[in-house]
């Protein structure tokens, strides 16, 4: 026992100091604060730079004014978020608004849980007609605006423009076919005597459907969603086949690199492109705030790349919309509504396009001094949002309205992981066929669809 | 002190009361044990019984995206299940990663321990390196291994670009990937293994050694002969929770693979995370969840039942 007496006093020590230090800090905020402020609590997943990012404009709105505060609170990764949204909705937890992301679209939609922010933008008479309507569109649901788009991004295609220049390589057209990059790929590979890899694809079902929107093909019937809840998927289909079939011709030539799936994949497959290990990967526009900081080349971006004997139909935006949840008082409400409002004027959103790669959706951004000094910087970072404006929306790249669309990825990306691997592509695509069929059968029934 | 005067309380009529009848309690009796027992009841009911029945119960529905039960099914998750080759997949690799982490892990925690139980100067130093991964929480470790697995710019990678070796996909080819999250598990569960076993080493009697080596056994029988049996308690309980830890394994293929690729480290607590709170299937992950349960209590009644005999306590 006497062993353990020297070591009471010293334990008890910092017990006290880490009651302290929590009950202080708490403690703190709370007499900080102004007594009358409408607390909104705000629940998002942006990770790293891009949460320093939002939380300048949460600290923006909430100098702003004095009648509300919005707390960010960081959730994790998009997919876990849904269902911590879902499963605290009615509870003291659950957010007054909240960051979903583009393929929970349809489950927010049927869960009853939310706002539409078309009721507020009735109310106030909002101007919507400044916010990019391809945007919208995606988020709005029979000419009712369900939620606002806040960061939205386009899939492109980054190239080492530097290292091509330094092998004399043609760099790809802005909007270059599958066989373009296979070329600048090629030489890449060949000409730095394979000290380079010339181009990988992230195994992620995002890229995987943005091939078929750019293809003009629809991965689920009834017009993805669009006109009817979806009752079949079919994603053996040629325009998939193409794709990967692409992406195996690179594998067989030795100049893919495969760097998997999921985060770590993205942050490796960057470090490559990065320390000049690889010289073309497709990514978010998100991305290029990372991209250009920490790039001692130059940086090339292009569209995302469609089939040869078509022509680019464009591709689906993808990011995050803001939510109003309905389980909170109409003042909260109202403050959450009055946040959105404030993530979408001019100069916040220059100035998120600028900070994170994330589209500016206010057409009034693009005359701000914030984004003019940016294009004249680096005018690759215009690419993005002109492959937007470019797009006419169709069902094909409006996104797809589908529930259960998390595990159609996981299932897609598996596809994806077998065919890289040396697997054949139509039976990987069979088996996806099936899985996500079972899926989707199974989940109307239980939401009493059909 | 305490039993003795208890004893001696209880009326002697009372005793022969109770083994007339049995278990028969009395109203003070009852009083007391409700009083005892109460809590840990009232607790386990709660946190372990209410959610055990609750996940039987969601097993045998259809959940809908708001996560609430629909339509009953029966047992047709179960059946589902069984007869996916996803899920036997996931099953086979969990039992093959369990047990390549159960015997590596000991194997190596032995030899380490053996190699450092030798009386030899500095010997401490080594004790000290051994062992230090006891204080490296999931999360360095994955980091750390993932720099070290990097196809690009990572260690292995540079190693063998520097010998003209082909590069390694570590993480993203199905049988490396395993091997990339067995090695980086055995390595986390190194230290303890290494500590435990050094401890039970160390107190086997040096007299049992000194007569061996007054008889001429060689170290080898020696350490067949006397030290395995007279740790083989340890080695027991090492091994029971190595291979409960390797079948909770969540963190590592959670930072490491996420389960990939093409589910080949897809370990069943990491699939029944992943269809929940992923997915949103509840009904799905509920009846793994009951499968994972059956087969754990399985591997726990064999492992009693046969191991501990061969025990030498």
């Amino acid at each position: 026992m006497s062993k353990y007496k020297k070591l009471v006093i010293p334990l008890i020590a910092v017990l006290g100091i880490l009651l302290v230090a929590v009950f202080g800090h708490s403690l703190s905020v709370k007499s900080a604060d102004n007594h009358n402020r409408i607390p909104i609590v705000f629940w998002h997943e942006m990770g790293g730079p891009s949460e320093d990012a939002l939380e300048k404009v949460v600290d923006g709105f909430n100098k702003s004014q004095t009648k509300y505060k919005v707390i960010p609170k960081y959730q994790g990764t998009y997919d876990e978020a849904i269902q911590k949204i879902l499963q605290t909705h009615n509870t003291s937890t659950s957010p007054a608004v909240f960051q979903a992301f583009d393929i929970s679209t349809a489950q927010m939609l049927h869960s009853g849980y939310t706002t539409p922010v078309q009721n507020f933008i009735d109310e106030d008479n909002y101007d919507v007609s400044k916010i990019s309507s391809v945007a919208r569109a995606f988020y709005a649901n029979k000419g009712k605006q369900q939620a606002m788009p806040f960061n939205t991004s386009q899939p492109v295609l980054y190239y080492n423009a530097s290292l091509l220049k330094k092998y004399n390589i043609t760099p790809p057209p802005v909007s270059p076919s599958y066989s373009d990059i296979t070329r600048v790929a090629k030489e890449l590979y060949e000409k730095s005597h394979h000290k380079v890899k010339g181009m990988t694809v992230q195994v992620y079902g995002w890229f995987l459907e943005q091939a078929l929107a750019n293809a003009n093909a629809q991965l689920a019937n009834n017009n993805d969603g669009h006109t009817g809840n979806p009752t079949k998927v079919s994603i053996n289909n040629p325009d998939t086949v193409e794709f990967l079939e692409w992406i195996r011709e690179n594998i067989k030539s030795g100049d893919f690199i495969d760097y998997g799936s999921g985060a770590s994949a993205g942050a490796n497959q960057t470090a490559g492109f990065l320390s000049d290990k690889v010289g073309i990967f497709i990514q978010s526009s998100a991305s290029i705030g990372q991209l250009t900081k920490n790039n001692k080349n130059e940086l090339g971006i292009t569209y995302f790349p469609h089939p040869d004997n078509k022509k680019a139909n464009g591709v689906a935006i993808g990011g995050a919309a803001l939510w109003i949840s309905n389980d909170k008082p109409k003042d909260v409400q109202r403050g959450a509504f009055e946040f959105i409002k404030y993530t979408l004027k001019p100069e916040v959103q220059a100035q998120w396009q600028k900070s994170t790669g994330y589209l500016a959706l206010n057409k009034d951004s693009q005359k701000t001094s914030i984004l003019k000094d940016l294009y004249a910087k680096n005018p690759e970072s215009k690419v993005p949002g002109q492959q937007l404006a470019t797009a006419k929306a169709n069902y094909s790249n409006s996104g797809i309205l589908m529930e259960g669309m998390q595990l159609t990825r996981q299932l897609e990306e598996i596809a994806m992981e077998t065919v890289y691997n040396g697997g054949n592509i139509k039976k990987a695509l069979d088996t996806a066929d099936k899985n996500i069929n079972d899926n989707l059968t199974q989940l109307n029934r239980a939401n009493g669809y059909n | 002190m305490l039993k003795t005067s208890t004893t001696d309380v209880v009326p002697e009529k009372n005793v022969q009361a109770k083994q007339r009848h049995g278990f028969r309690l009395t109203a003070k009796d009852k009083y007391f044990a409700s009083i005892f027992l109460g809590p840990s009841i009232l607790i386990l009911g709660l946190f372990v019984f209410y959610p055990m029945f609750k996940t039987l119960y969601i097993s045998m529905f259809l959940t809908n995206t708001l996560g609430k039960t629909t339509v009953y099914v029966g047992f047709q998750n179960y059946a589902k299940l069984i007869t996916s080759p996803d899920f036997i997949s996931s099953m086979w690799v969990t039992f093959i990663y369990v047990l390549a982490v159960t015997v590596l892990t000991i194997a190596l925690g032995l030899l380490l321990a053996n190699l450092s139980s030798q009386k030899l100067p500095g010997i401490s130093i080594f004790r000290t390196l051994y062992s230090v991964t006891m204080g490296v929480s999931v999360a360095v470790a994955a980091i750390f291994w993932l720099f070290i697995f990097n196809p690009s710019t990572g260690f292995f990678a540079l190693l063998s670009n520097w010998l003209n070796l082909p590069v390694v996909n570590w993480l993203t080819s199905p049988t490396n990937a395993m091997w990339a999250v067995i090695i980086t598990t055995v390595w986390m569960h190194l230290g303890f293994t290494f500590l435990i076993l050094l401890g039970a080493i160390e107190s086997v009697p040096s007299t049992l050694y000194e007569a061996a080596d007054v008889e001429g056994a060689s170290p080898r029988y020696q350490f067949f002969h006397i030290t395995i049996p007279m740790i083989s308690p340890t080695l027991f309980f090492v091994s029971t929770i190595t291979i409960i830890d390797a079948f909770k394994s969540f963190g590592l293929i959670d930072l490491i693979t996420k389960g990939g690729p093409t589910n080949a480290t897809n370990m069943l607590v990491y699939r029944i995370y992943k269809d929940a709170f992923y997915s949103g299937n509840y009904a799905k992950s509920s009846a793994e969840a009951i499968i994972l349960t059956v087969i754990i209590a399985f591997f726990t009644l064999l492992q009693f039942k046969f191991l501990e005999k061969k025990v030498n306590y």
